[in-house]
Order: C-alpha cells, then sequence, then structure tokens
C-alpha cells in the first residue's frame, strides 16, 4: 500500500467523527473513575466495591423511574443521594475499622462487592431492566458530517459539572483544605483540629454518591444488570492508575485513554483497540509506576 | 496550671517511652524541656497531641482533662503545635499552611489573624508560594505562624532551632521571647542550644531515659546538671 492509496482511504469526516466519539469515551471513562479517585486519593482505600457502587446507581434510577414514576432528570441526583447513603452506612460500618490495614480493604470492600451483587439479585432477579429516557434524549445530534446521539452529549455536560464541582469543592472551600491536608499528612491535620475520622466518612460516601451518579447514566447506555459494574470497575481502576489518584491526573488519563481508544478503532476495530490500549498502558506504568500526576504525600 | 502531666507513661506499641512523668507548667511562663536525643522529649510532646499509640495517667489543659481525647479536639482547646521537623504540608501554599492552622481555633474563625502575618513579613510577602519551596528557616516561621493562627494558651515546640543557619537561631528565639513576654503566650518547648533555653525559659525540666530527672527555676540549672545529662 503507499501513502497515496492510504490517504485516500482515509474519510476526514469520519475521522473527525471518530475524534468526538472519543470525548464521549473519555467522559465516560472519567464519571466511571471519578468516585474511585477520590476514594482513592483521600483515604487510600481501593474499593473493590466500586462496579457495584455503579451498578446499585443503575438499578436506584431503575426503581425510582418503574415504581414512583420519577421523571430521569430527578433519577440521577436521586440515585447519587441513594448510593452515597449506601456508601456512609458501609464506610461506618466496616471500613472505618481497616484504614490502617490496606489489604484488608481490598479484601473486604471485595467481600462487599458480592454481597451488594447477590443482594440486587434476590431483590430484581438476573433478568435485565431498562431506563427509559425523554425522547429527545434518544435522538440524535446531526450538524454538516458531524452526527453523535444526543444522550453521549448529555453524559459529557453531566461528567464536566461533576468534575467542576469536585475541583471547587477540593480548591475552593475550607472542607476541601481539609481533605488535601488530612491526604498530604494526617498526623499534622489532626494536630490542627481536622477531624480525619470525619473527613474519610464524608469522602467515602461522596465516592460512592458519585459512582451512583455515573450508574443512572451507565444503565441508559447499556442494560441493567447486577453484573454490569465488573465492565466499568476495570476502566476506572486504570483511569485512577494511570492518572495517578489525583482530580487532575483522572481527567487527563480518561481524556487520553478515551480519545486513543476511539482513533485505534477507528483505524481497526473496537476489540483491537482495547486490547493496544491496554499493552500501552502496562508499558506506560512500567515506565511511570506513579502514574501522570502522583501526589508527594506521607499517607500514614 | 496551664498544662499538667500527673504520672503519665506512653507506648509506642508495647514499648513504654515516657515513664510516670509528672510536670506542671503555669499560664504565662516559658519551660523548656531539655535532654540528650532519644530521651523522650518529642514524645513527651506527641504524648500531650494524643499522637502515641496509648498512654495512661492524666493529662490537664487548664484543669479540663484531654487524656483519652482524640488528637483533633486537643488541639481545639488551645495547643498551638510545631512540630519536629515541623510538619509543613508541601503541596500547600504558605497561606493554605496558616489557614490549616484555623481549624483548631476555639471561635472558627477562618482568616489569617493579624499577628501571624505581624511577626512574619517574608511570608507575608509569599503568601502564594508553595510552602514546599521555602527554606528551612522560612518553614520554621510557618510552622510557627499557623501555630499562632490556633490562637493558642500555649505552644508546644519541638526542636524549633533544629537544623536552622545558626544566625537565624537567634532570631527564632527572639520571636518566641516576644510570643511569650509580649503577647504572653505558654511556652512548652525542648531545645539543643542551652543559650536559647537560658535565656527563653523560666524554668527547665530535664529528661534521661523517660523519665523527669530534674526540674526547676531556670537559674537552678547548674553546670553539674547540665554536665550528668546533656554532656555526650
Amino acid at each position: 500500500m503507499t501513502a497515496g492509496s492510504f490517504f485516500t482511504s482515509f474519510d476526514l469526516s469520519a475521522f473527525i467523527n471518530a475524534l468526538i466519539l472519543g470525548i464521549s469515551i473519555a467522559s465516560i471513562w472519567l464519571i466511571a473513575a471519578l468516585g474511585l479517585t477520590i476514594i482513592y486519593g483521600a483515604a487510600g482505600v481501593i474499593n473493590m466495591a466500586h462496579g457495584e457502587f455503579i451498578m446499585l446507581g443503575a438499578y436506584s434510577s431503575y426503581m425510582l423511574q418503574s415504581s414512583f414514576g420519577l421523571p430521569f432528570a430527578l433519577c440521577v441526583p436521586a440515585s447519587f443521594l441513594i448510593v452515597a447513603a449506601v456508601g456512609l452506612i458501609i464506610e461506618r460500618g466496616l471500613i472505618r475499622y481497616l484504614y490502617k490495614r490496606p489489604l484488608d480493604t481490598l479484601l473486604a470492600t471485595f467481600g462487599v462487592s458480592l454481597v451488594l451483587m447477590q443482594g440486587v439479585r434476590l431483590l430484581f432477579g438476573s433478568d435485565p431492566k431498562y431506563i427509559a429516557v425523554p425522547p429527545a434524549f434518544s435522538s440524535n445530534i446531526q450538524f454538516a458530517f458531524i452526527n453523535i446521539s444526543v444522550f453521549r452529549v448529555v453524559v459529557l455536560l453531566v461528567t464536566i459539572a461533576a468534575t467542576v464541582a469536585l475541583w471547587a469543592l477540593f480548591y475552593r472551600t475550607r472542607f476541601g483544605v481539609q481533605v488535601r491536608a488530612v491526604m498530604q499528612d494526617k498526623e499534622m491535620a489532626a494536630s490542627f483540629g481536622v477531624n480525619a475520622d470525619r473527613v474519610y466518612m464524608l469522602t467515602f460516601a461522596l465516592g460512592a454518591g458519585l459512582a451512583g451518579l455515573a450508574g443512572s447514566l451507565f444503565g441508559v447506555l447499556n442494560i441493567v444488570l447486577p453484573t454490569m459494574g465488573a465492565a466499568y470497575v476495570v476502566q476506572a481502576f486504570l483511569v485512577v492508575v494511570v492518572g495517578g489518584g489525583t482530580l487532575a491526573g483522572s481527567v487527563a488519563a480518561g481524556g487520553a485513554t478515551g480519545e486513543l481508544q476511539s482513533i485505534f478503532a477507528y483505524f481497526t476495530n473496537d476489540t483491537f483497540a482495547r486490547f493496544v490500549l491496554f499493552v500501552l498502558i502496562v508499558v506506560f506504568l512500567r515506565i511511570r509506576p506513579q502514574g501522570l500526576f502522583a501526589p508527594s504525600a506521607k499517607r500514614r | 496550671m496551664l498544662l499538667a502531666m500527673d504520672n503519665v507513661t506512653s507506648y509506642y506499641g508495647k514499648t513504654s517511652i515516657l515513664r510516670d512523668f509528672s510536670f506542671g507548667i503555669e499560664q504565662g511562663k516559658c519551660l523548656c524541656v531539655l535532654g540528650r536525643n532519644g530521651v523522650g522529649k518529642t514524645t513527651l510532646m506527641r504524648t500531650i497531641m494524643g499522637l502515641t499509640d496509648r498512654s495512661t495517667g492524666d493529662i490537664t489543659i487548664a484543669g479540663e482533662k484531654i487524656s483519652g481525647a482524640p488528637t483533633h479536639q486537643r488541639a481545639k482547646l488551645g495547643i498551638g503545635y510545631v512540630p519536629q521537623g515541623r510538619g509543613i504540608l508541601s503541596e500547600f501554599t504558605v497561606r493554605e499552611n496558616i489557614l490549616l492552622g484555623t481549624f483548631a481555633r476555639h471561635d472558627g474563625r477562618p482568616e489569617i489573624p493579624e499577628v501571624c502575618l505581624r511577626m512574619f513579613p517574608y511570608l507575608k510577602a509569599n503568601l502564594d508560594r508553595r510552602a514546599g519551596l521555602l527554606s528551612g528557616g522560612q518553614k520554621q516561621q510557618l510552622a510557627i505562624a499557623r501555630a499562632l493562627a490556633v490562637d493558642p494558651k500555649i505552644l508546644l515546640l519541638d526542636e524549633p532551632t533544629e537544623g536552622i543557619q545558626p544566625n537565624i537561631v537567634h532570631e527564632i528565639g527572639e520571636t518566641l521571647r516576644t510570643l511569650n513576654r509580649e503577647l504572653g503566650i505558654t511556652l512548652l518547648l525542648t531545645e539543643q542550644h542551652i543559650r536559647v533555653a537560658k535565656r527563653l525559659g523560666d524554668a527547665f525540666l530535664m529528661v534521661d531515659n523517660g523519665r523527669v530527672v530534674a526540674s526547676g527555676p531556670m537559674p537552678e540549672l547548674t553546670e553539674d546538671i547540665i554536665h550528668k545529662y546533656l554532656t555526650i
């Protein structure tokens, strides 16, 4: 194949569409990872139940919609609150006893994930559920040669809003100063009146709530199943690890991985694109194991 | 007594570092804790803050019992802590480091108190500089400013002149003297420079092997005691 034939086969409008789809994929990767990022970043807990928190978010929206007829726009924030409450209960009942034993939190949260998955299966059954959205959301935006579904734009906007809100919370509020102080040096934070226990509790609940928010959106993009969390948790972990556990890192890692996946998929296909991406991530982590933006923290 | 310890034993794991430790410090005074490296001076500070694994015995601040309370509640009773190594949060700006101190204020006011900036003009001019970039002496100033932001009744200063250029040691000493004599803040400090200790302190506490071995007003700190417990 000569260079000439390569360029004639290169379709610019399709490629631009792939780039735009990449932004959408990036937003999905990022919103799946936001909650995990702050739980890992602030409390150092590797939350294996993150995927199940996403799944709970999807079921919360499904339940509110099918049983109470709540409009979808309200199901999204409601899922945030419900899963945040579940996260709060799990943190108070289990996780808080394990902060000094990171390996045990790994095992405990894995146990929690199994309990949540089976619990939902008992309550709702194993058959797939669907979340309905207003007709406007299920149409496509057509602009010149650009073509993208409205709901993907909604996901992108929610992701941007959630990220900006998190940034403002962490960098523009007194609570944010407390969280970042605990992240850097728990003893010094406590020595100046910061209740680290409370900070951990609230961050865990917030992280869980963000997973719930993501789940209510993913339930529309895909079908709702008790096992759906597993599909997202891998992506979420990759974003957090590549990013280094900071908010800025997750935004950069989510953006880069989403775009790369879409570009590779344009030249090959989805499966091969994921394969190449995962190989690249392994190579990247071999060179830079601390991730893109790693904090220089002494945790505890 | 503003701060008092009564028969306190403090542990890391199962090892006791302080043993049957008792002393008291009156409002407005400056007490210097002296002793060789590793005798438990830092552990004394950490025990007051509740940062050791476990401690028995009573610690009181202005008559209120604090032993048993978690660290963040102790801080709110008016303790400004300047730890060994300064404990500056290097990712934070100067401003954020000082603001951290305000979380322990009993009145909960979120502004940087004016006194912090008046005492340390360098900090005032560099509020948005990242604290990790400061020199050792500047970090020590910042650590003291942060502790002042607590609006403390008492400052705990762990080796405030350690690792600081000799010409700045005197300066830090004078700052502490101002805080003590003019602002009336009670000081409890550990100090290696015997000259600084003698100029600042009203009283001394000599520690060896986790116990108080000598104490009294500063004039009673004789060459004999210094020779016996400080000279290596």
